[in-house]
């Protein structure tokens, strides 16, 4: 179970990379791609089909994966400096045949499982092409190439299908030395017919689509407007060690959002990445590598008018075999929480949000290990650190911050003057929290995917198990109108009733820290899609989107006046640009959910009358004060001064006094 | 007696009788405060729940701005109070009786205390409080 909150907290942590998740399915989803991320990226040549073994699993067995032929000659007998043909045995690095840059290696695969060793000397950087002709040609071979490194084991590159089933790999040697090519049928097939042709050369890059290289800088980049598309392809090339970058400029108006999507996972394994550069053309203001499958798109909001420049690349194979792309360059329509503001930039990585009584935004900084401050006026303070990897973000009862941080799992809890102690710890994974208008202490634990309520105080009452709610969580949670408590699973939301999950609406997109209005409508965050919906307190959507402004947004909260009410201001951190922004306030129609904590409708005069045997109220209102206090089952002189903290009762130097264990009432 | 003797007797009783009126320790009450001290065995109280019993008390206050006082007046010779805040030894509350001369008469007990957490002493064994002028 740990492993699952390393690799949680990992997702959390590649902030991008989760809000660039697919546009649809779980967050398990989510949690799956990012281990196989690993693979891909270690996997060169093979970005997609991995590193498969031989026979087993893959292809074999299962339905056949159609590769459409990519548009790609089959080279002239006549241009190849030697044919060579096999000379068996050659089924390993040892019997291996000898080829040269420009020869042809031809041969067949048989029988069954025979293994065909190829080995050609090459200098360091050079840059190397090893191109199957097979099926293309008509012979009945579906091979599969592999790369190893002149100690004879390791493996440095593999592909399976590239042109229709025929493979290729494109690799830039490191260093001089005897390469090895290997080239078997996949599910260790073999016979006379399986006949095959290796191009052994270098990469080179031809002209596609709309591009014109050299175009791998801002300076070099091709215009492009927006509303059109251009094409090219991700050639690594000798010229470009690093891999191919290709640039596109384009101009757009502030206030606008605009939507730089790419084309190019068409069967053809390219893995793309985009990327968007401001007017400098090295500040990166977003990006994106997977959106579509594992095709990138991106939403940005322009600030200022000016040209912009987008950058399609990739980071799975940046020196693999080359790809075509298309870009599409438009704009989206907004909706009514547009355009946005920008209320702070530079937080690092921002994640949970809660506002102050006094409308102080409180922001979780994910990578920066602390806990921010935003006025009013915009100023960026630190005001607590320490907490590692902080996500949820609260007030509770006592006006103190809650600040989950599953990276150790604790909950913190943080003074008005920032001070930062430990206070529940008894969860394993606390990942989001959220605190009810009793005062009671809700929190999502990722570890065993349940609800844990704990007392205004910080003393566990309750779990609830969600396992069986599906999907990744349960993550985010807010506090519903009748104080019942929401979360998401990744795609759905849900409530707890009765100590029971109920699904309330499910949605294409993962949708992250939701906040309610006084209508009970919901806005949701859709970091994958970047926007904010607004769905009616059924999940009917109300407004999609809602705000197309944010980047990538990841928790968003109502903003409060002077004297802690809600108003219709609607905050949200996005993550990926480092920002705190405001929706358009002229597109929120309702103030916010009266936030956390909510005191009792008595005086502080009739509680303490109360206490002193004047008997002015009720059961429930002094059950209430028992377990706002140190909830002994009656109401005593402790819970008299719980109240009092609450209510800004304390005189100032009692407030002030030093706590000697903090959370040890519990 | 002789008349003389007579009229020299009460020129003596109405003498003594002045003397006697310009007493302090004559019975006449006299208002003014009295000081109700803790003593208690912690450092960090938070909240006291008390009880004042003996003669009449007008008004009770807290004697520095760190707590906060409630008080209830049960009956005539009764009040209730709480105190919330820096609770420490020494001069906590301030009473305004309506005859200092009658201190001795007061008694004072701790009911509860709440430590800086709100959480309840188990015990008020060393905990002490006493009306003094």
């Amino acid at each position: 179970m740990r492993c699952s909150v390393v690799v949680l907290l990992a997702l959390v942590g590649a902030a991008p990379a989760l809000a660039q998740g697919p546009a649809a399915g779980s967050w398990r989803e989510e949690l799956r791609r990012l281990r196989g991320a690993s693979i891909v990226l270690s996997a060169r040549g093979g970005a997609k089909t991995g590193l498969r073994p031989m026979g087993t699993g893959g292809k074999g067995g299962l339905a056949r994966l159609l590769v459409p032929r990519r548009p790609t000659s089959v080279r002239d007998p006549a241009s190849v400096a030697a044919t060579i043909a096999e000379s068996e045995p050659n089924d390993n690095v040892h019997t291996a045949d000898s080829v040269a840059l420009g020869d042809r290696a031809i041969g067949v695969v048989s029988p069954a499982g025979d293994v065909d060793t190829w080995f050609v000397d090459l200098t360091a950087g050079q840059f190397l092409s090893v191109d199957v002709d097979a099926a293309e040609v008509g012979s009945s071979l579906d091979p599969t190439l592999a790369l190893i490194a002149p100690d004879g084991r390791t493996l440095l590159a593999f592909n399976d299908d590239f042109d229709g089933l025929d493979s290729r790999i494109s690799y830039r040697v490191p260093a001089s030395g005897r390469y090895y090519v290997v080239i078997r049928a996949f599910g260790a097939t073999g016979g006379p017919g399986l006949t095959y042709a290796i191009n052994f050369g270098t990469a080179t890059c031809a002209a596609v689509g709309t591009e014109q290289e050299p175009n791998g800088t801002p300076g070099t980049a091709a215009p492009v407007a927006i509303g059109d598309s251009v094409s090219g392809e991700i050639c690594p090339g000798d010229d470009s060690p690093m891999g191919d970058v290709d640039y596109w400029a384009f101009t757009a108006q502030a206030g606008t959002t605009i939507e730089l999507d790419v084309d190019a996972d068409r069967g053809l394994f390219g893995d793309a990445f985009i990327a968007l550069f401001a007017s400098d053309g090295t500040t990166r203001l977003a990006f994106n590598d997977d959106a579509d499958g594992a095709d990138p798109r991106l939403q940005h909001s322009i600030v200022t008018t000016g040209t912009y420049y987008a950058a399609v690349s990739t980071l799975a194979d940046p020196g693999g075999n080359p790809f075509p792309y298309t870009l599409h360059v438009r704009t989206t329509p907004q909706g009514p929480g547009d355009p946005i503001t920008v209320r702070a930039d530079r937080v690092g990585q921002p994640l949970g949000l809660a506002v102050g009584s006094t409308g102080d935004l409180f922001v979780g900084d994910l990578t920066g290990n602390r806990v921010v401050r935003v006025s009013g006026q915009g100023a960026v303070t630190t005001f607590a650190t320490g907490i590692p990897s902080p996500t949820g973000l609260a007030f509770d009862a006592f006006g103190h911050l809650l600040v989950a941080s599953p990276a150790d799992g604790t909950v913190y809890r943080v003074t008005p003057q920032g001070q930062a102690t430990r206070f529940i710890t008894d969860a394993g994974f606390p990942f989001w929290i959220a605190v009810a208008p009793d005062g009671r202490i809700w929190l999502t634990d990722v570890s065993d995917r349940s609800l844990r309520r704990y007392s205004p105080t910080g003393r566990f009452e309750a779990r609830f198990d969600a396992i069986n709610v599906g999907g990744f969580g349960p993550g985010p949670l807010a506090i519903g109108p009748s104080g019942e408590p929401y979360f998401s699973n990744g795609n759905e939301i849900w409530k707890l009733v009765n100590g029971q999950p109920q699904r309330v609406f499910r949605d294409g997109f993962v949708i992250w820290a939701f906040a309610f209005d006084v209508a009970g409508n919901i806005y949701a965050p859709a970091p994958a899609a970047g926007l904010i919906k607004l769905f009616d307190p059924t999940g009917t959507i109300v407004a999609d989107p809602f705000a197309v402004g944010p980047d990538a947004p990841q928790a968003v909260a109502f903003g409060r006046d002077g004297t802690g009410a809600t108003v219709a201001r609607l905050f949200a951190t996005d993550q990926r640009v480092g920002r705190v922004i405001e929706m358009n306030p002229a597109g929120v129609e309702h103030p916010g959910q009266p936030a956390g904590f909510v005191p009792p409708p008595f005086t502080l005069d009739v509680a303490a009358v109360s206490l002193l045997g004047g008997g002015a109220l009720s059961a429930a209102d002094l059950q209430f004060l028992d377990e706002l206090g140190n909830h002994n089952g009656r109401y005593d002189v402790g819970d008299l001064q719980a109240y009092l903290k609450t209510v800004s009762g304390l005189p100032a130097a009692a407030a002030a006094a030093p706590q000697r264990r903090p959370g040890s009432d519990r | 007696m002789s008349r003389s003797r007579w009229i020299l007797a009460m020129v003596a009783a109405l003498l003594l009788g002045a003397a006697c009126s310009n007493d302090p320790t004559s019975g006449a009450p006299r208002p003014g405060t009295l000081t109700l001290r803790l003593t208690t065995p912690h450092a960090d109280d938070g909240a006291m729940l008390f009880k004042v019993s003996g003669p009449p008390i007008d008004s009770a206050t807290a004697v520095n701005p760190s707590l906060r006082l409630f008080t209830r007046r049960v009956d005539g010779s009764t009040i209730v109070g709480a105190v919330v805040g820096v609770v420490a030894n020494g001069a906590v509350v301030t009473l305004q009786v309506p005859d200092v001369g009658a201190a001795a008469g007061y008694t004072a007990r701790v009911l509860e205390v709440a430590d800086r957490q709100n959480a309840l002493r188990a015990s008020l064994t060393d905990y002490t409080l006493t009306v003094a002028p």
